[in-house]
């Protein structure tokens, strides 16, 4: 075994960090208080070559393995948790299911801009009435001519009123079960698409999410992605690389609480001493520490694993599962270590609690990690 | 066209310093990083290669350890770097730095310009940059704020105390800049996966002309401690007349 990360890994988690110094620790708060989407750090990310990390070259990326990748979204997340979402959804699922599913001219045409940030993307899967369950999805998709007609809602969709890519599912043929889905790549301003409701969350509030409405939605035959009727594949797979993302933005949260209490609970004085010195606190402390180092093991050895070629399903909704509920966790510890402080505004901890529930429900709830790992441990 | 040199060194990186109870440093879980005002120094080299042309080179000493120094300071922008390693290099004084640095600049580098940082972040002692240009025989300018290339001339704004103090002088010239002089900017992913490739010449401790015998000795590294006291004075005359008192006696004001 090896727990050695490669000087480049660790140079990218160093650079990483001094991109999010310089450009997002000053305006994370701002951007969440007034849910803004940050364009110009999209920018920057993109200027840098962030956004396309683990692709090949040859299609815009800069080749990294998947755990640098990973590394850098911890990085992010621990700053901003938006950001890192941001950054996760638009490699790991959106750009990712282009990579793996879609063919040279799908590639060339959306995932190059992609990889390269000129495009952000989006996943139009989740439904009003079909979130874990699938199978009560009711977008359709027909055939006509050399065109798809799409018609459906989706809710939900992260990057929704800001993306110019979106990787839509809708039925072809409902009576063939998991085999009747499809996916579809559609351009923004494809006439009968619009953007709906507009979403007002309790984390990761500068992460725009909307409604996604088809309405007679046409798209050319060329846009389906892979074949007709694996479309749910392609859902599914592109959620075992997104979940790895979600880990590493739940261990960035993590993280980023444990920092907080570290040097808040240094410097608060109770009782004629720093509060770092009462068991109460320790003890908190260890244990978010603890939790954090097996919790960021999971997320590496899965993205490890998916480097090496190998079945990774199980691990990363392990890896997911564990890193989601330890974030929910310890940023509760965290802001309770924060006392009355934590419990306003002004202190990131607030922010840390609020952004870490999502990792508990975004991309598979934790219900839905545990449906995944059961059904691998009792196949 | 400006061949420069840009000198860096790669220190810990202090946030990791933990101090322990007789105030000695504990340095077993420290992380190291480029020094501060270096990365201010190679921003500038980079910067200058941009708008006047010519060539950019790195130089470092340290242990053979550093590679990820001599990376992280090629994502930054020069073309290669000069690796003096060796084991015993670990905790080099000043004018050894200077006086191994010098050995390899005037041997193996052409060059019209040496940008070194004004000091750094681990001892600022503030003289590396200083010795290097005496060594070499060329002039140096302290404080930079600001640089520039005028008719084969270096033209530099010194931070002074009070004021700013504009010089030239010709090249080849040394320079140590402060960090008023530019905001780096954050090496992009390709930047650092292609530093790897960039060329790095090993030097070791052999193939340098001499040895340097250090002429300062280390006796002991204690963490700072600062006495902080909390004395109360009420608002009324005799309170007031305390607080005058108090801060005459401890030499705040006279």
């Amino acid at each position: 075994m090896d727990f050695k990360l490669t000087e480049e890994q660790e140079l990218v988690r160093q650079n990483m960090r001094e991109f999010t110094e310089k450009y997002v620790d000053p305006i994370a708060a701002e951007i969440d208080e007034n849910s803004r989407y940050p364009a110009e750090v999209i920018e920057k990310l993109a200027e840098g070559g962030w956004l396309g990390m683990p692709f090949p070259q040859e299609y815009g990326g800069a080749g990294t393995d998947y755990l640098t990748y990973i590394i850098a979204v911890e990085e992010m997340s621990r700053s901003c948790a938006s950001t890192g979402f941001t950054m996760s959804l638009h490699i790991g699922l959106v750009s990712g299911a282009i990579y793996n599913f879609g063919n040279e001219d799908q590639k060339k045409k959306f995932l190059v801009p992609m990889a390269k940030g000129q495009y952000m993307g989006a996943f139009a899967f989740t439904e009003p009435g079909a979130g874990t369950d699938v199978s009560a999805a009711t977008s359709t998709a027909v055939l006509d001519g050399d065109e798809y007609v799409i018609n459906g809602t989706k809710t939900f969709t992260s990057n929704g009123p800001v993306a110019d890519i979106y990787v839509a599912f809708a039925w072809t043929d409902k009576s063939k079960g998991r085999k009747g889905m499809s996916a579809f790549i559609v351009p923004k301003g494809t006439p009968g698409l619009r953007v709906g409701e507009h979403f007002k969350k309790m984390g990761l509030r500068s992460s725009q999410t909307s409604e996604m409405i088809f309405k007679d939605c046409r798209v050319p035959k060329e846009n389906l992605l892979g074949e007709e009727g694996q479309g749910l594949q392609i859902a599914m797979d592109s959620f075992d690389h997104g979940r790895i993302g979600i880990a590493a933005q739940a261990v960035g949260i993590t993280q980023a609480a444990l920092d907080e209490s570290i040097s808040y609970s240094k410097q608060r004085v109770q009782f004629g001493k720093p509060i770092a010195r009462q068991q109460a606190i320790q003890w908190m402390i260890a244990d978010m520490g603890t939790d954090l180092s097996a919790a960021r093991f999971l997320t590496y050895h899965a993205a490890w694993l998916k480097d090496q070629g190998k079945p990774f399903s199980k691990e990363a909704s392990m890896a997911k599962l564990f890193a989601a509920e330890m974030a929910a966790k310890h940023t509760s510890k965290a802001v309770q270590i924060h006392g009355g402080y934590g419990f306003c505004k002004g202190f990131k901890v607030e922010r840390l609690m609020r952004d870490a529930k999502f990792t508990e429900i975004g991309e598979g709830t934790s219900e839905a990690q545990r449906m995944v790992i059961a059904g691998n441990l009792l196949r | 066209m400006p061949r420069i040199v840009v000198c860096f060194k790669w220190v810990i990186d202090e946030a990791y310093i933990r101090t322990g109870a007789s105030q000695e440093l504990d340095l077993e879980n420290v992380d190291y990083k480029l020094s501060d005002y270096d990365r201010n120094a190679i921003e500038e080299a980079v910067r200058l290669k941009e708008e006047y042309g010519g060539s950019l080179v790195g130089i470092t000493v340290g242990v053979p350890e550093a590679t990820k120094g001599i990376k992280d300071a090629l994502s930054r922008g020069p073309e290669k770097a000069y690796f003096i390693n060796d084991a015993s290099f670990d905790n080099l004084e000043p004018s050894q730095t200077a006086t191994i640095l010098a050995d390899v600049v005037s041997s193996q580098i052409e060059y019209d310009l040496i940008i070194c940082g004004e000091g750094s972040s681990d001892l600022y002692a503030q003289q590396v940059g200083p010795r290097l240009a005496e060594k070499l025989g060329i002039p140096c300018i302290s404080y930079v704020q600001k640089l520039g290339i005028e008719n084969g001339e270096i033209i530099a704004e010194r931070k002074m105390e009070e004021g700013v103090e504009v010089v030239a002088a010709p090249m080849p010239a040394l320079v140590t800049v402060v960090p008023d002089i530019n905001s780096p900017r954050v090496p992009g992913l390709k930047d650092t996966l292609m530093a790897s490739k960039k060329p790095v010449i090993s030097i070791t401790k052999d193939q340098l002309s001499q040895t340097y015998e250090p002429c300062l000795q280390t006796a002991g590294i204690l963490a700072a401690s600062m006495e902080r006291n909390c004395v109360k004075f009420g608002g009324e005359l005799e309170g007031i007349a305390g607080f005058v008192e108090s801060l005459l006696k401890e030499g705040v004001i006279s």
